[in-house]
């Protein structure tokens, strides 16, 4: 027998929402040194020194860049932690 | 991690000691005010806002207590532990930040970034004052990175 399709309908709908993902972006900023924003991305993201330079060289070239992408409480998180590294750290909400 | 050391002359310590009883207190109210914080939930936003404040103040803290300690000619700061050396990172760069936005926000990046520049005699002696104490901040912070993680450096 044909399960009625109400309820799971709703049950994907709300699974959608709940999996939202969010992107932790920084932006480039003219006080910090390159070095001390690698630091800051080893320590907070847990990424190799080369990840954290990668990232580094895109925020210097692009102006910002996506470091991380998830669900949103580890988001703000990591964002909050950017930010106590006094970086211009942001939420934004996955398109 | 074996112990960081920063050598500074006597009256670099001193006048960068000076410059941070004045500036210290608003870096912590820079600090907060320039963080981008999520205003889509109150409880997150006082939970944010309220984390800020602690690590600003503790970032105060911990830089003006290890200037008070730095006797001596040359002056030295000693960091003991890894903790210690990066929250000294974060402290520098908390007060780099607050020059920048308080005291000489009117002169453009390029400009900051050309240490020929800093020296410009057209320039108020505060602000001529200021911008040689974020400069030497820079060079503790750079010098800071280069003996915590080489690696980091480019």
């Amino acid at each position: 027998m044909a399960r009625p399709k109400i309820k799971p309908e709703v049950r994907t709908e709300t699974s959608a929402k709940a999996e939202r993902r969010w992107n932790v972006i920084v932006r480039n900023d003219p006080v910090n040194f390159m070095g001390y924003v690698v630091v800051a991305f080893v320590s907070v993201l847990r990424v190799s020194h080369e990840s954290a330079k990668r990232l580094m060289r895109l925020i210097h070239e692009e102006g910002r860049a996506t470091v991380w992408t998830g669900d949103r409480e580890r988001a703000e998180m990591l964002a909050l932690e950017l930010q106590q590294w006094h970086l211009d750290a942001r939420l934004e909400q996955d398109a | 991690m074996p112990e960081i050391r920063l050598t500074m002359t006597a009256e670099a310590r001193t006048v960068l000691s000076d410059l941070l009883r004045l500036i210290a207190p608003a870096a912590a109210r820079v600090a907060v005010r320039r963080a981008r914080i999520p205003a889509d939930d109150e409880d997150v936003t006082g939970y944010w806002t309220g984390a800020l404040e602690a690590h600003a103040s503790e970032e105060a803290r911990l830089l003006a207590s290890a200037f008070a300690t730095a006797k001596g000619d040359p002056a030295v700061i000693l960091l003991r532990n890894e903790a210690q050396a990066l929250g000294f990172l974060r402290a520098i760069s908390s007060v780099r930040l607050a020059l920048r936005e308080l005291v000489f926000n009117d002169i453009p990046d390029s400009r900051l970034e050309a240490s020929e520049d800093l020296d410009d005699e057209s320039l108020p002696a505060e602000k001529r004052h200021a911008l040689a104490c974020y400069a030497c901040f820079g060079l503790l912070q750079q010098s800071l990175v280069a003996q915590l993680s080489p690696e980091s450096m480019d």
